[in-house]
């Protein structure tokens, strides 16, 4: 145990002891806060109906394979960003580059990370350039709930966005319930400093609040690699990053709005490979500064008709540059990119019975990327999706079917001119019948991915004659609710196939030393995704415990005559995964677990010994609150990778082993 | 007992001819970008001893990605691993002698015997005098006694091929870097260099821009790769005639073909893969070539080139996935040509008789694209008596069996000697 560490120990229990004393007067204060938790959840619809009088009954949603973490949950995991609670749900995974600044995507069910889409409030957080959003730039802190659902999030009203990804994320922001302000400081392992602002009012049905955070770390933890054939002990370099994230929202009743900017300068280490000295270290840097705005109205008319309309812009810039001394492997560049988006959605839902919904919307985006590439040009796309949708909820019988039609057009000079438009209808139908608690599901759903602006026109790889990725997804579900008086339990099992052809990879071309981007190549996965939730409280006393189990076979399905490969597990597949979290509060004192495996992956197909090694990580965290009359003080200790496991998502790019960090707040 | 006799010579020579090995080929396999994962794998009379001969001989890894392999005498061999920054020097038997780091971004190299050539797109390098900085790429010249840089020479951007030939050196500049964003053009010059002193001679203008990838030496003839710019210019090749150019006349020829991986036949040509690609069109082209340098320069392009390959060699090689390069053993005429596949399975070695009749394929690893062949047993390189340094006369020229020979005029045409440190096979010119 470091000095530092023994330190933040003894303050903990410094402060517990000396706050025993008070704990009776915080009782009443804890109950209370339990209840506002509780309106908290879900009070998104709930509120919002109570004010404008929209009664619209919900969807029931099991219907849809999904997984939420909301509310205390959420606040009791040893996160920080998005992609850290995503990856406690069953059917993820998450590619993470390590370090502090390092890409975080998730990839669901094997389909990709360019079929996850990710939704703020129900507008998708769109990057035309990558297709891929990285999640470790969205806080958890502005969050009510981050949810997961496998195919359609099946709402009566929304837009056609939301239908036209193979998995959905959606984050949902915090409706603030009464007036506050928050200041929180953080000290973590790698000279990692954060503060952070957060203050919130609920006057007169209008609800919002500013979030503002900022962070830096120099992100230089150890490593070690240990094998047969090595023993590399170093320290990360170049895995720095800083960032600053300030965004507010405004909210009353059918109303909601968001805005948004994020501003950071990180380091982009490369794979740790076999060097004589540290004195070349392939140093990249990049700059980003990500803004958006946007709204959203919903609205009930004549009972029957329900009616919502979204916009968004949004500002992206990105530069990367690898002209420094200590790079003498790449070419040296220094490209910056710009990239904006407008989007507007209408969508409308007719419900001539309660237990029928027809509904419709009409999505339209533009975007334009600029950079300044040697032989590149602007690129603009006009993208516009219908959807037309049905619901059905009879008996316990519920019925959903949606076909979405998409329609890309793009416009450039660049390489060798715009792809051709493209056009296609994809449907998704989903059955389930509920029996006490107990439901049962089927879902089909095709849809693609288009290629990116990346992809197509990217100087020396792009390739504009790329077709759609095609991906369909075939799963079967149970689904349990129960609760008794203290007792809560959840239980969900599914299984699944799915499909991904023409995936979209980037080979090089055959006989030439270049690049590019390709079709090429087929998956086929089967498995079981499995979340158990169990909640139990007595009394001050309140016991949670999360579960999430993966189970898949994912295989390539390219060419049956390549023999050493087809039918084979591809690279980063796990077959099994599972992570297990226990929470225990008493009062206002909470302790948190988390478990985490993830079993061995392949990431060539050249050799056995090509192998990630499973990996087992335990996170814990202990908090406590202190409440002086309005005040609060609170402190909390995480440890994260408590066993110290050195493990990676890519080969050769080591993520940080055992971390603390010590949070301090102040409420009023 | 005489009989006893005959047949226990003759038992004990089988046992030596099938001990002592014919095949030897060392192959790298490049591995996966920033994977750690470069790999050797050797090669012995049809079989595949090893895919991870340098781990098995030294208990370590390579490195990540390995670009060239030479032998530098009889007992060292040279790699240099791209971007590790290493040039890693073995025995014949894969153990590890010494590793430099002096050079890095290191590319292609070749040798005298005593001194190692090492183009670079580097822009600095460590030498036994302090540090240099370039502002375009270079080479270096390594000291096999101390495995120090001894001295370096700025030559053009992305310097990528390397060749001695009468005590010069002859680099192919690509300026590669251009084409991923750097603010420099495409280069199209050959550089050539003072190999005692290391200072350039001059610079042969080809007006071909690129001049990239593997480039093989047939005695005064280099066979240079040109891939284009990707859009407008088209692919082609380059027959460069290092005497002509040496005496400063018109020194080579361009061809409609690019020579994308090539190498050099027992008796001087030159066979070649090439697959040319623009972005303006999506389209390949594709060529198998067998090049009569000779013919090329005598014939000004006119004649030479002959779209085929020994035997089946071009069939078979039309029917791999990816290929990634092609050898001739100088030694005995075997052939060779790797298969990468799909570039996350393993690749395949596909290895031919000297007339071109396909013998097998074995797996190897990942992008397997560059090739050495160890003598046959009991064959030596002769390397190791060369004692003039390169450029001074006289220079001998020793054969495999080390003889020597202190004439041109004693050598037989098609055959393979050691001129300089650096076999070469010998063509009887005009």
């Amino acid at each position: 145990m470091s000095k530092r560490t023994r330190h933040y120990l003894h303050a903990i229990l410094a402060i517990a002891l000396a706050s025993a004393a008070t704990a009776g007067a915080n009782a009443q204060n804890q109950k209370a806060k339990e209840i506002n938790e509780k309106e908290v959840t879900g009070a998104d619809s709930i509120r919002s109906l109570h004010e404008v009088t929209v009664t619209v009954k919900q969807p029931v949603r099991t219907i849809a394979t999904s997984q939420t973490l909301s509310g205390a949950d959420l606040q009791a995991l040893s996160t920080t960003s998005v992609a850290d609670a995503l990856k406690y749900f069953a059917g993820v995974q998450i590619k993470d580059y390590g370090g502090m600044g390092g890409l975080k995507t998730i990839n669901v069910r094997s389909l990709g990370a360019q079929h996850v889409g990710v939704y703020i409030d129900g507008i998708r957080i769109s990057n035309a350039q990558n297709g891929t959003v990285d999640l470790g730039k969205f806080s958890l802190s502005s969050m009510e709930s981050v949810s997961l659902f496998n195919a359609n999030k099946l709402d009566y009203c929304q837009s056609a966005s939301e239908y036209a990804s193979g998995a959905t994320v959606y984050l949902q922001t915090k409706r603030p319930t009464n007036d506050s302000i928050s200041i929180q400081l953080r000290n973590g392992s790698f000279s990692t400093w954060m503060a952070k602002m957060n203050a919130q009012f609920n006057w007169k049905g209008w609800q919002g609040f500013i979030d503002g955070e900022y962070n830096t770390s120099k992100g230089n933890y150890p490593f070690r690699y240990h094998s047969e054939y090595e023993d590399t002990v170093g320290r990360r370099t170049n895995s720095d990053i800083r960032y600053g994230r300030v965004e507010a929202a405004l909210f009353k009743g059918g109303f909601s709005s968001h805005i948004y900017y994020y501003d950071s300068e990180r380091g982009c280490p490369g794979g740790i490979v076999r060097r004589l000295s540290d004195k070349y270290t392939n140093i990249g840097r990049e700059w980003d500064r990500d803004f958006f705005a946007q709204a959203s109205y919903q609205d009930r008319f004549f009972d029957k008709l329900l009616f919502k309309v979204n916009a968004k812009y949004a500002n992206e810039y990105l530069r990367y540059n690898t002209k420094y001394p200590e790079n003498q492997n790449t070419a040296k560049v220094d490209n910056h990119y710009r990239q904006q988006d407008a989007y507007a959605a209408i969508c409308a839902a007719y419900m001539p019975w309660s237990w029928l919904s027809i509904s419709s919307s009409y999505d339209f985006r533009y975007s334009l990327l600029r950079a300044d590439l040697k032989r590149f040009d602007d690129v603009e796309r006009v993208d516009q999706k219908v959807v037309l949708a049905t619901q059905l909820n009879w008996k316990g019988i519920q019925v959903a079917a949606s076909a979405l039609h998409q329609r890309y057009i793009d416009w450039t000079f660049a390489n060798a001119g715009a792809a051709d438009p493209l056009y296609k209808w994809t449907p998704s139908v989903s059955l389930a019948y509920t029996y006490r608690g107990l439901t049962a599901r089927g879902w089909y759903k095709e849809i693609f991915r288009v290629p990116t602006l990346n992809d197509l026109y990217y100087t020396q790889v792009g390739n504009r004659n790329l077709k759609p990725e095609y991906t369909k997804q075939f799963n079967l579900g149970l689904e349990y609710h129960w609760s008794k008086k203290q007792w809560a339990v959840d239980m969900q099992a599914d299984i699944y196939q799915n499909k991904v052809e023409n995936r979209i990879v980037c080979l090089p071309l055959k006989g030439t030393y270049t690049w590019s981007m390709m079709n090429y190549g087929e998956t086929f996965c089967r498995g079981l995704n499995a979340t158990l939730k169990g909640h139990y409280s007595k009394q001050q006393w309140h016991f949670s415990l999360l579960s999430s189990f993966t189970w898949q076979r994912d295989v390539d399905r390219t060419d049956p005559e390549d023999g050493e490969v087809y039918d084979k597990p591809i690279c980063y597949s796990p077959t099994f995964s599972t992570g297990i979290t226990g929470i225990a509060a008493w009062r206002s004192l909470q302790f948190t677990t988390s478990y985490l495996y993830v079993g061995e992956r392949m990431w060539s197909m050249a050799d056995p010994e090509d192998i990630l090694e499973p990996y087992h990580n335990i996170d814990m965290k202990l908090s406590y609150t202190h409440n002086i009359r309005k005040a609060s003080v609170g402190l909390c200790l995480e440890v994260c990778d408590v066993l110290d496991m050195q493990y990676e998502h890519l080969p050769r790019y080591p993520m940080p082993g055992r971390n603390y960090k010590l949070t301090l707040t102040f409420g009023i | 007992m005489k009989k006893h006799l005959t047949f226990l010579v003759m038992l004990a020579m089988h046992i030596y001819n099938n001990v002592c090995a014919q095949e030897k080929i060392i192959i790298l396999n490049e591995g996966l970008w920033q994977s750690d994962n470069g790999r050797i794998s050797y090669f012995e009379d049809g079989k595949v001893v090893s895919n991870q001969w340098f781990r098995d001989k030294n208990g370590y890894k390579l490195g990540d990605t390995p670009n060239d392999i030479i032998q530098v005498n009889d007992n060292l061999i040279a790699i240099d691993v791209n971007w590790s920054n290493i040039i890693q020097f073995i025995r014949p038997d894969g153990t590890a002698v010494a590793a430099t780091e002096g050079v890095p971004n290191n590319r292609k190299m070749c040798t005298d015997g005593k001194y190692v050539y090492v183009s670079s797109y580097g822009h600095e390098c460590e030498t036994a005098n302090g540090m240099v900085y370039f502002e375009k790429g270079f080479v270096a010249k390594i000291d096999i006694n101390s495995f120090k840089v001894v001295a370096t020479c700025e030559v053009g951007y992305e310097p990528e091929g390397i060749a001695l030939y009468k005590g010069h050196l002859f680099i192919a500049n690509s300026g590669g870097y251009s084409g991923v964003g750097e603010d420099h053009d495409y280069e199209t010059t050959v550089s050539i260099v003072d190999a005692s002193t290391l200072t350039l001679k001059k610079n042969v203008d080809t007006g071909i821009p690129n001049l990239y990838g593997k480039m093989s030496q047939s005695g005064r003839y280099l066979c240079i790769n040109s891939p284009g710019d990707y859009f407008e210019i088209p692919a082609c090749g380059i027959i460069f005639d290092c005497e002509k150019a040496l005496n400063g006349e018109d020194c080579f020829v361009v061809f409609d073909y690019p020579a994308t991986y090539n190498t050099t036949t027992l008796d001087g040509k030159f066979l070649a893969i090439g697959s040319g690609f623009s972005f303006m069109t999506g389209g390949y082209e594709f060529s198998y070539l067998t090049i009569d340098p000779k013919t090329m320069m005598e014939t000004h392009g006119e004649s030479g080139i002959e779209h085929t390959l020994p035997g089946t060699m071009m069939d078979d090689i039309m029917g791999m996935t990816q290929p990634y390069g092609i050898y001739v053993n100088p030694y005995t005429g075997y052939m060779y040509a790797t298969d990468a596949g799909y570039y996350t399975g393993s690749g395949d070695l596909y290895q031919w008789s000297p007339e071109g009749t396909l013998l097998g394929t074995h797996k190897l690893y990942i992008n397997p694209g560059h090739f050495l062949a160890l003598p046959p047993s009991g064959h030596m390189t002769g390397i190791e008596t060369v004692t003039h340094a390169p450029g001074s006369s006289p220079s001998f020229i020793y054969d495999l069996q080390g003889r020597r020979y202190d004439n041109e005029s004693q050598l037989k045409s098609g055959t393979i000697y050691i001129k300089d440190g650096r076999k070469m096979l010998f063509n009887s010119q005009p």
